[in-house]
């Protein structure tokens, strides 16, 4: 099985340590993983925003760089969401790729998805000591069916629990571009989403997209919680939730 | 209404700020997603049900000409007189001829959400024609001066307090405190009304084209004595609500009352099908219908014409994150929410209307609950495709996405600007791991939140490494 | 041209490239087919359903053996609640012994000032305890409305159970529409104010239903 990673530009840019805990769950799992190098973003940005042009360019690059691919795992609902719920419409008017982005479609998966349904895990390495609250990003949820999966691989985690807050389903407020062009309103969202996430009263919030997990920890900061340590479910499942410094030291392992 | 969609980013930080809105809004949350969810539950095939109602809805716009010349023939044939308005101002011109050729001074409506598009009680009382809204919601909103913020409860916005106050006021009674004698009150008052108007002006929820009937959803029994008690009954309504048959109606009625309300059924459903016929004690003597276009046309030709297929349930905007924080005065015209954030720009004009479509998060917890399958955040995005096209964004916003897509189809270029934005970004958020402002658009986000500083290296950067260790 | 000929031509344009059978006949003849669309599973026994949800919608429901029964089945009702027991019904119950039962019963129109409106109806719904009233010579529109009380003689034998099959009950025994078809599931109601329910907005506080014979 050769699985492509995709990890998405915000994990590049923002936090590395959920692209390689990503690359050790699959491995793990006894993939044979490639990481395209020239990978850089799915073209998710100026499609929302109506530039279809720029999104074709990127995804016409993106399916070249994952064509040998027999699946590609993406650690997000909403950049694996585009690949497999969007690309075909991005696409539509480009009748020579039809082919080639139905089939790209159809082997996308987010993580945990994949690992479950896939790969047929059924035990992750990771430890945890404490609680956990899950939050359901609105893509991953409602475009890549992803809900009883990451909640799955947590109950594996020992030491893990989980607390379910009470409207995990309810948006966050990132929306992509929509944090920064309606900043007021996305705040506003965010602050409910976080005393939902505080009443859980748990140790940690875990999520499957970087993009929620950047908008709710910054509003967390702002509101001075600085207990709660937002985690995403790929670092949870594979262990790798040690502070930052050690970062360096694994990868170089 | 006045389309005032263009300062929707002002009013909605006001609406944010006030906190009488935001505990009514909460107030209606709280209700309205817990009796749809509890109702919807009712129906073990909900999905199947529901595919079946887009599929009669999308049926209804594709032969839309066939059935609504149907419906006039049948309408026509039971005593209706039919007229066809393509503009609002058409509209208002209709009614206001059909209430001088009879004489009409007073009129009693029931709730018309197009008859909020043409601005119709204005242009009537400019007419010098007393127009009383009798929806209770409506009514409320009325005596206030202010425009329904919801398309099913007008006055949501509003606190029993406030209403209190103004009832107090207008009817010159003494001041009650419980909303149960409120209501009452405001039944005493309206009633002398609807026994001496001369005209009764509804909407309509659907057109029958097997029967040449409309029909309309209510709770209240204003809807009948409108469409009963006058004299003269005017009904409103847009191209795109007509239906096949009887069936297709019961079948929608299952969804729509559950999606609007929570209500299994709504207490009255009142389908009409001419004037009042020979022996009948009751009923008007004359039953005219105006069908609409103002816009709807456009649409249909258009790339958001599954827009059209909406019977107005309110659900989406129910369940919309960014509406439950701003309610529906924020949106500028008569349909908030998801909907109302396609079809303002699509029926006043796009450059009208520009924030609505980009005010979402594309979350789609409408396009969950519709009843009849709009994709909306599709629909959304269309529009911003369409803003893009016709070159209405900001300058700043373009290039900046260009330069993105640019820059990320290149890799090498794409690694070298994000290793030094890893960096530097890492050194500014300093030991605590959080900048606290950033600039430009960045300001958007750190007025109400940090953001998370990277961590120094890109991903690509330490792969790299990582392989090259490996291969040692 | 129209304003009629206008809109038509427009949305011919508009659904011009569309796949369709260039022939009306097609939809045509689905208007007359009139095929229903799914229904829920709905296992519940007609009778038994009809009264719980009648109850659910807020009606109340009393019985009477036989439609000689009614006037005092209808008194019974009114003593109970303490309501005012004068008023006005529909035609085909003139000859009841209104007056025997201590009523003031007048077959005629409702009039605004009626506290009381009794009709009969074309049929009943069992599935959400609704009530089908047609307009007609001798079943004023008004007579369910205006009162502040309104009471309905239902046969239990014109209970059906969906709106589907009171359509077609309709069409085989009338053909065609009267002037008004309401379906009524209870008294009025609004809940414009804080969200907060609230009996008796316009139409009648209470909704009475006697289910006639077994």
């Amino acid at each position: 099985m050769k699985v492509g990673l995709f990890v998405t530009c915000l994990v590049d840019l923002m936090r590395p340590s959920i692209g390689f805990a990503s690359l050790k769950l699959l491995e793990s799992a006894g993939c044979e993983v490639i990481v395209p190098t020239r990978q850089t973003c799915c073209g998710q940005p100026g499609y929302n925003s109506g530039d279809r042009k720029a999104a074709q360019d990127l995804a016409r690059k993106l399916i070249a760089e994952f064509a040998g691919c027999d699946y590609i795992v993406v650690p997000s609902g909403s950049c694996g969401g585009m690949i497999r719920a969007h690309y075909p419409e991005l696409l539509a008017e480009c009748p020579e790729l039809t082919a080639a982005v139905a089939a790209l479609a159809r082997k996308t998966y987010e993580l945990t998805d994949f690992l479950v349904n896939v790969a047929r895990t059924t035990s992750v390495p990771g430890q945890f000591s404490g609680s956990v609250t899950y939050h359901d990003s609105c893509s991953g949820l409602r475009e890549m069916g992803v809900k009883t999966q990451p909640r799955f691989l947590l109950s594996k985690v020992a030491g893990l629990t989980i607390r379910e807050m009470d409207q995990p389903e309810e948006c966050c407020g990132f929306g992509g571009t929509f944090a920064v062009k309606y900043g007021e309103i996305s705040t506003r969202i965010a602050d409910l989403k976080c005393e939902d996430v505080q009443s859980a009263r748990a140790d940690a919030l875990v999520l499957g997209d970087l993009g929620c997990m950047l908008n709710i920890e910054g509003r967390l900061r702002r509101r001075g919680d600085t207990n709660t340590r937002v985690l995403h479910v790929a670092e949870v499942l594979a262990g790798m939730t040690d502070p930052i410094q050690d970062l360096d030291r694994r990868t170089a392992d | 209404m006045q389309v005032t969609s263009n300062q929707f980013k002002k009013s909605a930080s006001r609406k944010l700020a006030d906190p009488k809105v935001q505990k009514a809004l909460r107030n209606a949350k709280g209700k309205l997603v817990v009796a749809r969810s509890r109702s919807i539950r009712e129906l073990d095939n909900f999905e199947e049900i529901r595919e079946a109602a887009a599929q009669i809805r999308d049926l209804g716009l594709l032969h839309m000409d066939v059935l609504l010349e149907q419906w006039e023939k049948k309408a026509v044939a039971a005593g209706t007189i039919v007229h066809w308005a393509e503009t609002p101002q058409q509209v208002n011109e209709l009614v206001i001829e059909i209430a001088r050729k009879h004489d009409v001074r007073k009129i009693i409506k029931s709730k018309s959400m197009l008859g909020e598009e043409t601005n119709l009680n204005h242009a009537l009382e400019a007419a010098g024609l007393d127009v009383r809204e009798t929806d209770l919601g409506e009514y409320i909103i009325q005596q206030f001066g202010e425009t329904p913020s919801h398309i099913i409860a007008p006055a949501v916005h509003k606190s029993k307090d406030d209403i209190a106050d103004l009832f107090a006021e207008k009817h010159g009674r003494p001041r009650l405190n419980d909303i149960s004698a409120l209501t009452h009150e405001a039944r005493e008052v309206l009633r002398p009304h609807f026994l001496d108007a001369d005209m009764g002006i509804s909407g309509a929820n659907f057109l029958i084209a097997e029967t040449g009937s409309t029909m309309i959803v209510t709770n209240e029994g204003n809807g009948r004595m409108t469409t009963t008690m006058p004299r003269v009954h005017v009904a409103v309504t847009g191209i795109e609500k007509v239906v096949p048959t009887l069936e297709d109606v019961a079948l929608l009625l299952r969804l729509l009352t559950r999606s609007a309300t929570g209500q299994s059924i709504s207490n009255y459903l009142s389908f009409t099908t001419g004037p009042k016929r020979s022996g009948d004690k009751d009923g008007p003597g004359e039953f005219h219908v105006i069908i609409v276009d103002a816009g709807r046309t456009q649409v249909l030709a258009s790339e958001i014409r599954e827009a059209l297929r909406c019977i107005r349930c309110g659900a989406c905007m129910n369940h919309c994150p960014v509406y439950q924080n701003i309610g529906g005065h924020a949106y500028g015209w008569v349909y908030p929410g998801p909907i109302g954030s396609i079809l303002t720009p699509a029926l006043v004009g796009i450059e009208n209307a520009l924030d609505l479509p980009n005010a979402s998060t594309l979350c789609n917890q409408c396009g969950v609950v519709c009843p009849v399958k709009i994709p909306l955040p599709d629909l959304m995005r269309k529009l911003r495709e369409r803003q893009v096209t016709e070159k209405l964004r900001p300058w700043a916003e373009r290039f900046g996405l260009r330069l993105w897509a640019w820059t990320a189809a290149r890799p090498a270029v794409y690694g070298f600007l994000t290793g030094i934005a890893a960096r530097v970004g890492k050194w500014i958020g300093g030991a605590g791991g959080l900048l606290h402002k950033l600039p430009a658009a960045g300001s958007e986000w750190t007025s109400g939140r940090d953001f998370p500083a990277p961590r120094g290296k890109t991903f690509r950067q330490l792969y790299a490494r990582h392989r090259k260790g490996a291969r040692r | 041209m129209s304003a009629r000929e206008n809109i038509l031509a427009r949305i011919r344009e508009a659904n011009g490239g569309k796949e369709r059978a260039n022939d009306p006949g097609t939809i045509l003849a689905r208007l007359d087919a009139r095929v229903r669309g799914p229904l829920p599973t709905m296992e519940w026994e007609t009778q038994t359903r009809f009264r719980e949800r009648c109850i659910a919608m807020m009606s109340t429901i009393g019985e009477a053996e036989s439609i000689v029964e009614v006037p005092r089945a209808v008194a019974s009702y009114l003593k109970e609640k303490n309501l005012p027991t004068s008023g006005a019904c529909w035609p085909e119950f003139a000859a009841l012994d209104w007056a025997g039962a201590g009523l003031a019963v007048e077959a005629r129109p409702s009039r605004g000032d009626d506290k009381l409106g009794i009709t009969g109806a074309f049929c009943a719904l069992a599935e959400n305890g609704t009530l089908m009233l047609l307009s007609g010579e001798d079943t004023y529109a008004t007579t369910s409305l205006l009162p502040e009380n309104h009471v309905a003689v239902v046969p239990a034998s014109r209970i059906v159970r969906t709106m589907e099959d009171a359509w077609d009950l309709l069409r085989r025994e009338r053909g065609s529409l009267p002037r008004q078809v309401n379906f009524v599931s209870g008294p009025s109601r609004t809940a414009d104010i804080e969200m907060t329910l609230v009996l008796g907005a316009h139409g009648p506080f209470r909704v009475h239903v006697i289910v006639v014979g077994v």
